[in-house]
C-alpha cells in the first residue's frame, strides 16, 4: 500500500476515533473521553490558531475557548457532522476576532494576515535530510501567501481533507486544490534547484 | 505533447494529499512514463512531503492541566440562561464518515392540542447512536441504523413505540400504562424495565433480552401465545416466512422459529453480551462472519463483502473497544486466517 493510501487510513481511522469520542462525551459527558479529545485535537488547534495570532499564549488560550465551548455544548453534540472541522472552525473564528480586537478596525480577512507565522521548530532529525534543505523548504512555506499557507498547513500537517479544510477557511474545495497545488509547485522547483538532494533518502 | 508545468504539478499535489481520483492518478502515471525526469521530480518532493515537511511545535506541557482549571472555573458560574421549560431530549449520535455525512434526527413537536396523531420518528444511521428520553422518562439508546417511532398519543393509556432496529430500553415504571414495544415480528410488553431488543429487517433473527423486570412477548405469528420473559432471559424469533408461519405451532420442535436462551457474560464484563453496544463495545459471541459483516457495517459505515460462502459460516467471539475499523479486521483476520482490503468504504474479505 503507497503511503498515500495510508494517509488515506490514517483519516478514515482518526475520523473514527474522533466520533467514538464525541458520542462519550455526548452520551455520558465522558470526562476521559473529552480529555483524550484534547490530546488528538488541541495541537493541531494551536498551530492553526498560532499561525494567524503569531502568540503562543494567545494561540494556547484560543484552543482552550475552543474546547470549554464543546464542553458547554456537550449534549447537542450529536448535531454535529465533522467535530474536527467544527473545531477548526472555532478556532478560526476566535483567532480572527482576537485580530480584529488588537488591530485598530483594521479588517482581517485570512487574505491579510501577516506572512511568515511559521516558527522555527521543523524537525529535520533522523530525516537524511540536510538541514539547509529543511531550512530552505522552510523559507518557502514561511513566504507562501497566507491563505496558501494555512491551506498547506492543514492538508500537510493536520492530514485534512480538502472539503474539511475549504469549510474551515470558508472557501471553495477547489480553492484549496488550486493553492495547494501552487505551493507543492513551489517546493518541488525549489528542491530541483538544488538539484536531487533526495537521491540518497529515496534508497533508504 | 508536454503538459503544462502547473498541470504536472496540480497531479503531484492531489496525489500527495490522498485527493487525486482514478483518472487523476492514472494520468499522472502515464506522465511519468513518458517523461521521466519528471519522476526525479516528484521522487525529490514526495520523500519530504512524506517525512519531513515543517511542522510547527503544539501546545507547551501542562497545557491540557491549564485548560481543565479554566474549564473548572467556567463551570462553577452559574448557567448564563436560566429556567425556561426544558425538553429532555438528548440526541447523541455520532457521525463517522468520511464524505459529508448527515446525521439527522426528530422532528419533535411539543405538545399541543392537535386533533391529527403526529408521529415523532428518530433515527440513526450507520456509524452513529443515540440517546433519547421518552416524554414518561423512559431511556432509550438506539444503535446504529435503527428507527424508533412514537406517537404524541404516547403519554395515552399505552406507552407505545415502533421499533426497527436495535435499541436498549430502560422503561420509567407506570404500572397504569404499559409501554409496548413493536417490531415486524414481535411485541413486547412492559411494566417498567431494562431490555435490548434487536430487530433489523436485513437479519434472520429478531431478540430480545431481559436485563431487569419481567416481560411478556407476543407473537406475530401466534399472537395467542404469550411469553414471560424472566431476568438474563434471550428471547430468538425468526423473521423468515412473518406471515406463514401463522399456523406454525411456534413450539421447541420448530426450534428455528422460536428459541429461548440465556444471555452469555464474558469474562471480562459485567454486562451481557448483547447489551455491551450500549456502552460503546462492539462484541461479537461465536457470530458468524456474516453477522459480524453486518453488525461493522453499521458500526463502521462501511460495506463489507465476503467472497467467499465458506467464510460467512465462520465463527468469531471476541469485544472490542474504541478500536477503529483497522484494528478489528487485523484482529479478526488473525483469528480467521482470511485475506481482507479495506479501499474507500468497503472492505472485502477473501480467502
Amino acid at each position: 500500500m503507497s503511503d498515500y493510501n495510508v494517509r488515506m487510513l490514517d483519516h478514515l481511522d482518526q475520523l473514527t476515533v474522533i466520533s467514538g469520542l464525541q458520542m462519550r462525551i455526548a452520551l455520558y459527558e465522558d470526562m476521559k473521553a473529552y480529555k483524550q479529545l484534547y490530546e488528538l485535537l488541541s495541537d493541531g488547534l494551536y498551530r492553526f490558531s498560532y499561525s494567524m495570532v503569531r502568540s503562543a499564549e494567545v494561540a494556547e488560550e484560543i484552543v482552550s475557548d475552543v474546547f470549554i465551548k464543546l464542553w458547554q455544548m456537550r449534549a447537542r453534540l450529536s448535531e454535529i457532522d465533522n467535530l474536527r472541522v467544527y473545531l477548526y472552525t472555532i478556532a478560526r473564528n476566535c483567532s480572527l476576532n482576537y485580530l480584529e480586537r488588537n488591530a485598530d478596525s483594521r479588517v482581517i480577512g485570512l487574505e491579510n494576515l501577516d506572512s511568515g507565522a511559521f516558527a522555527e521548530g521543523a524537525n529535520p532529525a533522523d530525516l537524511c535530510i540536510s538541514a539547509d534543505l529543511a531550512n530552505q523548504m522552510r523559507r518557502i512555506v514561511q513566504q507562501l501567501p497566507p491563505q496558501c499557507r494555512l491551506i498547506f498547513q492543514l492538508v500537510r500537517e493536520e492530514g485534512l481533507r480538502y472539503k474539511e479544510v475549504a469549510a474551515i477557511l470558508d472557501v471553495s474545495p477547489y480553492t484549496v486544490r488550486n493553492q495547494l497545488a501552487i505551493a507543492i509547485q513551489k517546493l518541488g522547483e525549489a528542491s530541483l534547484l538544488k538539484g536531487i538532494l533526495f537521491k540518497g533518502v529515496a534508497e533508504k | 505533447m508536454h503538459p503544462r508545468e502547473d498541470q504536472f504539478w496540480l497531479l503531484v499535489s492531489l496525489r500527495f494529499s490522498g485527493e487525486a481520483t482514478p483518472e487523476e492518478s492514472a494520468m499522472l502515471d502515464r506522465l511519468l512514463e513518458e517523461r521521466p525526469e519528471m519522476a526525479a521530480r516528484l521522487e525529490a518532493t514526495s520523500d519530504w512531503w512524506i517525512h519531513a515537511a515543517p511542522r510547527n511545535p503544539g501546545l507547551k506541557k501542562g497545557a491540557l492541566q491549564r485548560h481543565l482549571q479554566r474549564l473548572n472555573e467556567r463551570e462553577k458560574l452559574p448557567p448564563r440562561r436560566g429556567g425556561g421549560r426544558r425538553l429532555f431530549l438528548f440526541i447523541a449520535g455520532v457521525a463517522a464518515s468520511l464524505a459529508g455525512f448527515s446525521f439527522f434526527i426528530y422532528h419533535w413537536t411539543p405538545k399541543h392540542p392537535t386533533p391529527t396523531v403526529a408521529h415523532n420518528s428518530i433515527s440513526t444511521k450507520s456509524g452513529s447512536k443515540s440517546k433519547i428520553q421518552l416524554p414518561d422518562g423512559s431511556q432509550v439508546w438506539l444503535n446504529s441504523d435503527s428507527r424508533l417511532i412514537y406517537s404524541e398519543t404516547f403519554t395515552g393509556n399505552e406507552r407505545e413505540v415502533q421499533l426497527c432496529g436495535e435499541a436498549y430500553f430502560d422503561v420509567a415504571k407506570d404500572p397504569i400504562h404499559p409501554f409496548v414495544i413493536h417490531t415486524n415480528t414481535i411485541d413486547v410488553r412492559v411494566l417498567g424495565t431494562t431490555l435490548n431488543v434487536r430487530s433489523y429487517s436485513n437479519e434472520k433473527n429478531t431478540e430480545a433480552v431481559l436485563i431487569r423486570g419481567s416481560v411478556e412477548v407476543i407473537l406475530h405469528s401466534d399472537p395467542e401465545k404469550k411469553i414471560i420473559l424472566k431476568p438474563n432471559d434471550k428471547l430468538i424469533v425468526s423473521n423468515a416466512n412473518l406471515a406463514s408461519t401463522k399456523t406454525a405451532k411456534a413450539d421447541a420442535d420448530s426450534g428455528r422459529t422460536l428459541n429461548l436462551g440465556k444471555v452469555h457474560f464474558m469474562a471480562r464484563d459485567s454486562s451481557a453480551v448483547e447489551v455491551l453496544w450500549v456502552k460503546n463495545k462492539l462484541a461479537f459471541d461465536k457470530e458468524t462472519l456474516e453477522t459480524v459483516a453486518l453488525k461493522m457495517e453499521r458500526w463502521f459505515n462501511v460495506k463489507v463483502i465476503i467472497t467467499d460462502d465458506s467464510l460467512k459460516q465462520m465463527e468469531f467471539s471476541g469485544v472490542f473497544e474504541e478500536e477503529a475499523l483497522p484494528q478489528v479486521m487485523e484482529a479478526l483476520r488473525l483469528t480467521g486466517n482470511f485475506h481482507y482490503t479495506i479501499r474507500r468504504r468497503v472492505v472485502t474479505i477473501r480467502p
